[in-house]
């Protein structure tokens, strides 16, 4: 799937899962601190994901925006 | 001649401030201990605003009295300020940003180049460099007295404080983001070598996002030496 697909066909609930996909197999001792609002684990960037808030569309922001860079970095 | 070239580097002076009081800020805080000593061995006069001190007070005054070339600012901020220790604003949009006229900024600190970094870099002589998003970066845990030592963070620290090691060299701001960037894509290309790894998949896609948002504002031909 290129990424300009995933950008016109991917849901905002399939980009939160494929999100969370990647959290999840992070080491339970992976820590990603998000600028000012502070250092998160793995399990807790999941909830914040899952619960749609400031954080988690951050993450997946963050996510879509490095998928995105593939198109160009590969270009 | 020799007196001569020591009085002359002995003219620069670079003012760091430092907070430490959560995970972000101890991460921040031991990069730019780094920086320090290397400014030190090429007999860079320097201010150290760490912990406490790193209060809007100690920082104006300072600023005020001894004019330093170069202002590091490490903390958390937003569109319109810059904080230091415990969240005090040190540097606002609309209220003190002109103290940072004729300076070099680097603000490890979100968002400061949206509307602060602008507001300062209209000034002449003045140039602002920081990042249009959250600065982000992933670290391991365990590692909180000994930041530099992370293995997690360490990309993310070497693509930051090259920032500041081009300045020490001479460079102007712009260059200094040039050469930062092309580190950052360096430690980027080293992380993809080995994405089968889920941290660095992770990590990669958060060091891509610092390094695409860092940005100078005003005079880019600004040097801090």
């Amino acid at each position: 799937m290129s990424t300009q697909n995933v950008d016109k066909k991917m849901s905002d609930e399939e980009v939160r899962k494929l999100v969370v996909a990647r959290l999840s197999v992070l080491s339970p001792d992976m820590y990603i601190a998000v600028g000012s609002d502070g250092s998160f684990s793995r399990d807790e960037l999941i909830q914040r994901v899952e619960a749609n808030d400031e954080i988690g569309k951050e993450i997946a922001d963050i996510q879509l925006e490095w998928l995105r860079s593939w198109k160009q970095r590969l270009a | 001649m020799a007196t001569f070239m020591e009085a002359e580097i002995s003219l620069s002076m670079f003012l760091f401030t430092r907070p430490d009081y959560d995970p972000v800020t101890k991460y921040l805080s031991a990069w730019s201990s780094i920086l320090i000593e290397e400014a030190r061995t090429k007999a860079i006069e320097i201010i150290d605003l760490v912990g406490v001190k790193a209060n809007r007070k100690e920082f104006e005054g300072r600023l005020k009295k001894k004019e330093p070339s170069l202002v590091i600012l490490n903390g958390h901020g937003n569109d319109d300020c810059v904080t230091g220790q415990d969240e005090e604003p040190l540097v606002d949009v609309g209220e003190n940003s002109k103290i940072l006229a004729g300076c070099v900024t680097y603000a490890v600190s979100c968002n400061s180049a949206t509307r602060l970094g602008r507001e300062v870099g209209v000034h002449p002589n003045t140039a602002y460099v920081g990042y249009e998003k959250k600065f982000s970066f992933m670290h391991t845990h365990g590692f909180f007295k000994r930041p530099e030592d992370d293995p997690a963070a360490r990309p993310f620290m070497e693509f930051s404080n090259q920032v500041v090691r081009g300045l020490i060299k001479g460079h102007t701001a712009q260059e200094s983001i040039h050469r930062a960037k092309e580190v950052g894509e360096l430690h980027l290309r080293k992380l993809e070598s080995s994405l089968s790894d889920p941290n660095v998949q992770m990590a990669a896609a958060f060091l891509w996002r610092d390094i695409s948002h860092l940005v100078v504002h005003g005079e880019g031909d600004k040097k801090a030496i």
